[in-house]
């Protein structure tokens, strides 16, 4: 139906001219399109996106290698928790890419319970998990630099090596959990009832219904949540930054007024109960990017459990090459995080 | 059927414009913003942009004259109105953006000219219409428009028709309203010119173009629980030749084909195309760079070209197992995915258009660049649409940019791209070599050299 008004074997040939140029201003032009500013060349970020995860071969890596996959897994998962709970004008809120970010949270969470899935709380000092086999991810690239200094226990890929303690895989629990409240009258309430979770956060895995999380939860579901306690609340900090944080999200992906409130508790609670998690999981993080302390003995009611004290002194330990100065003596510790706790929160509870 | 009382608005008289003084025009007039469509109209005498505030700017062809012989037909303003405004959802209390997502002409059928433009929520039928006579001499009412007292009226008289200067109106005729929950990210006018569809993340209604009250919904990929939801239609358009059959596009880079004959609801699609991953170059964006921005039918209708975030594919709609061309818009980005997801660049939609032979593909990048592909020769070119290298008449230079090892002259590296200079909107006159390419809130018209 269509002809060819003209040939075209040499249309890149043929020059194209400016003919007009028409210039739309106005008081809008200087509006900010994204944050991709004119990027330099950073070590880092080479780093990043060179870290090779393990070879399609799906032997177990090298140490630098699955370390450098693993470090920018983690990245990655911590940034995807930032985008999907991090203060955003809703009408930023695209569905797609919603679903997309937490695709990919998905994902790292079912890889890190899949390596995860045979070790409980701490790893054996002795063996890095394996990658599964089907995830052929592309090799190192030589732009990736490891250490230089063999006893220097301040670079995370090395920490990352040393202390697989702390290499907890399992990931924060909800990756994308029961979104902020919505309502913001909620907020305070549901706000408080997260930090008291957070506290009282055990080892207990949750009973959970045995359903995968739903990241994704509705407007409805979060009302539900509010009050809800939280079964083994895994008192993951990025839960309460997340969703104290975020009082008036872009939350729930569906916006249809008439989603239904399924089964929320247990949604909510997906990604918490397979794991058995604690403050522990949250070592590996670089809190420095987040600026928050994770809670220990809490604000909130509930006794300090065991684990605190013990996620204390590893904390302190794993923060202090991020932060850069070597951390107070332990006991003190706990008290100065209390204070930095609460007032993380009150930031947050006046900031929403 | 009802029509809408047709509403005057932003009314522009195009002799004020002159091809010459068209930038200084704009500037002191509208207080404008970033493009976010651009569509030639059938004969691309018409060149359509909205923009972010809802607006919408109409350009038309100036026709060849014999006084100027190298004046190459430009593009003048020929008419500009609002289009959408910002509106409130009291019930979810969500503000409902006023930019125009797309713009698709309607094929023309008299005089008047009609175009279709949408934002998130609401679609509009916008009818311009050229006025150039008036009636003089009413029985009723004198020139001013007043009522004459009926006792003066002595004598009765017949209207004449009297030219006047030219005016171009653009009224609404049609509101589709209320049938998205979703955000629409794509409108189609069917081939029978009596429907179209529209698309929004997780449903294709299709309507016809008399009705406003109702649609009819097509395709429904939402799941009983939204949290199971993994996938989001992207994309959608009707086939150019065959009303019944129309394609959507999904962000697991796939498209099903789907034939309205098959059922009343298309959730099964008749063919469905996806190219098998390759495994030695997965990663943790693969899914996200698969998401396909753009789909769109060749003019032959034999083929189907997809947008994902570093290529366009074009697909023979008989081989549903891989494209029949792959091209490469950026390839040098694929080392840079992490950053690009942390800036959200990685979700850019880019578009992209045929030419009107089905020859050449055309697609944006980011640094003001855009790629064009020769399908039969394959060759490709990048140019870079900004106004220092766009003086009016001068020749559009090719770039490159420099991937690794040392930088050649006139080469940009790769970490001095400008993320922010992306282009995501462009289209090719249906008949010619003019290709209009939209960066922020500038439009650029190229036009092929003639000797």
């Amino acid at each position: 139906m269509y002809s060819s008004s003209r040939p075209d074997s040499s249309l890149l040939y043929r020059d194209f001219q400016c003919s007009q140029l028409v210039i739309f201003t106005g008081v809008n032009s200087g509006y900010m399109l994204g944050k991709g500013a004119k990027r330099k060349h950073e070590e880092n970020e080479d780093e990043l996106e060179g870290a090779a995860p393990a070879p399609a071969s799906g032997e177990p890596a090298d140490g630098p290698s699955k370390a450098s996959y693993t470090l920018q897994r983690q990245t990655i998962f911590n940034m995807s928790l930032m985008k999907l709970y991090s203060q955003r004008a809703p009408a930023d809120a695209s569905l797609e890419r919603r679903v997309l970010i937490n695709n990919m949270l998905r994902r790292i969470q079912d890889e890190l319970k899949q390596e995860g899935a045979l070790r409980p709380l701490l790893l054996p000092a002795s063996s890095p998990p394996e990658d599964p086999a089907d995830e052929g991810f592309r090799e190192a690239q030589p732009a990736f630099a490891v250490p230089a200094a063999p006893d220097s226990c301040l670079t995370p890929a090395s920490l990352l090596e040393d202390d697989t303690s702390l290499f907890c895989t399992s990931p924060p629990p909800h990756g994308p959990p029961r979104p902020a409240p919505q309502a913001a009258k909620d907020s305070f309430s549901s706000a408080l009832d997260e930090i008291e979770e957070l506290c009282p956060a055990t080892a207990t895995t949750s009973p959970s219904d045995g359903t995968p999380s739903a990241p994704l939860s509705t407007e409805a579901q979060s009302k539900d949540k509010n009050g809800s306690q939280r079964p083994g609340g895994s008192a993951s900090p990025a839960e309460e930054r997340t969703s104290a944080a975020d009082p008036a999200p872009p939350n729930g992906l569906d916006m249809s007024p008439s989603a239904p409130p399924s089964s929320s508790p247990s949604s909510s609670s997906g990604f918490l109960t397979d794991l058995a998690l604690d403050d522990i999981l949250f070592a590996d993080i670089d809190t420095s990017m987040y600026d928050f302390d994770p809670c220990t003995s809490g604000a909130g009611a509930g006794p300090p459990k065991v684990a605190p004290v013990v996620t204390a002194d590893d904390l302190v330990k794993t923060l202090s090459p991020y932060s850069g100065g070597s951390p107070s003596s332990g006991p003190s510790q706990p008290f100065k995080m209390d204070l930095a706790e609460l007032d993380h929160i009150m930031e947050v509870l006046v900031g929403s | 059927a009802v029509i809408d009382s047709g509403e005057k608005r932003h009314v522009r008289n195009p002799k004020e414009r002159g091809p010459v003084k068209c930038f200084f025009f704009f500037s002191s007039f509208l207080p404008a913003d970033i493009i976010s469509t651009v569509e030639f109209n059938y004969s691309g005498e018409l060149l359509a942009t909205g923009d972010k505030g809802g607006r919408v700017v109409i350009f038309q062809r100036e026709q060849e004259s014999k006084n100027r012989p190298h004046s190459r037909g430009e593009y003048n303003v020929y008419s500009t109105f609002q289009s959408h405004e910002p509106e409130f959802d009291y019930l979810k209390s969500l503000e409902i953006e006023e930019k125009i997502n797309k713009i698709r002409w309607l094929p023309q059928q008299n005089a008047a000219h009609f175009l279709l433009s949408t934002n998130d929520k609401t679609i509009k039928l916008w009818k311009i219409s050229e006025r150039d006579k008036r009636a003089e001499g009413y029985n009723l009412k004198d020139e001013d428009g007043r009522l004459r007292d009926p006792f003066r009226i002595t004598s009765l008289r017949v209207p004449v028709l009297m030219p006047m200067d030219l005016m171009v109106e653009a009224s609404p005729r049609r509101i589709f309203a209320n049938a998205h929950t979703y955000h629409i990210n794509s409108i189609s006018v069917n081939s029978d010119h009596e429907t179209y569809l529209s698309a929004d993340d997780l449903r294709i209604n299709l309507w016809h173009l008399e009705i406003t009250d109702r649609s009819f919904n097509i395709v429904d990929i939402k799941p009983a629980n939204m949290e199971e939801l993994t996938e989001v239609i992207t994309a959608a358009e009707c086939h150019p030749h065959q009303c019944n059959v129309f394609v959507y596009s999904s962000s697991k880079g796939t498209i099903r084909l789907c034939d309205m004959r098959a059922a009343a609801l298309c959730d099964r699609h008749t063919k469905f195309f996806e190219e098998p991953e390759d495994p030695s170059s997965r990663s943790f964006f693969s899914e996200i760079i698969s998401s396909i921005s753009d789909v769109k039918f060749s003019h032959s209708g034999r083929y189907m070209m997809t947008r994902d975030y570093l290529s366009v594919k074009v697909w023979d709609l008989n081989m549903e197992n891989r494209p029949v061309e792959t091209y490469q818009v950026h390839e040098y980005l694929r080392s840079k995915l992490c950053s690009l997801y942390e800036n959200d660049c990685i979700f850019d939609k880019f578009e992209c258009c045929w030419n009107g032979s089905d020859g050449a593909i055309m697609t944006g990048s980011y640094n003001n660049f855009f790629r064009m592909f020769d399908r039969n020769s394959r060759r490709d070119i990048t140019l870079e649409a900004s106004r220092e290298s766009s003086k009016p008449r001068a020749m559009l230079k090719p770039r490159k940019v420099c991937t690794g090892g040392k930088r050649k002259k006139d080469e940009i590296s790769v970490d001095s791209l400008d993320f922010n200079k992306k282009i995501l909107h462009t289209a090719w006159h249906p008949k010619e070599n003019v290709i209009a390419v939209a960066a922020t809130n500038n439009l650029y018209i190229f036009q092929d050299k003639i000797n």
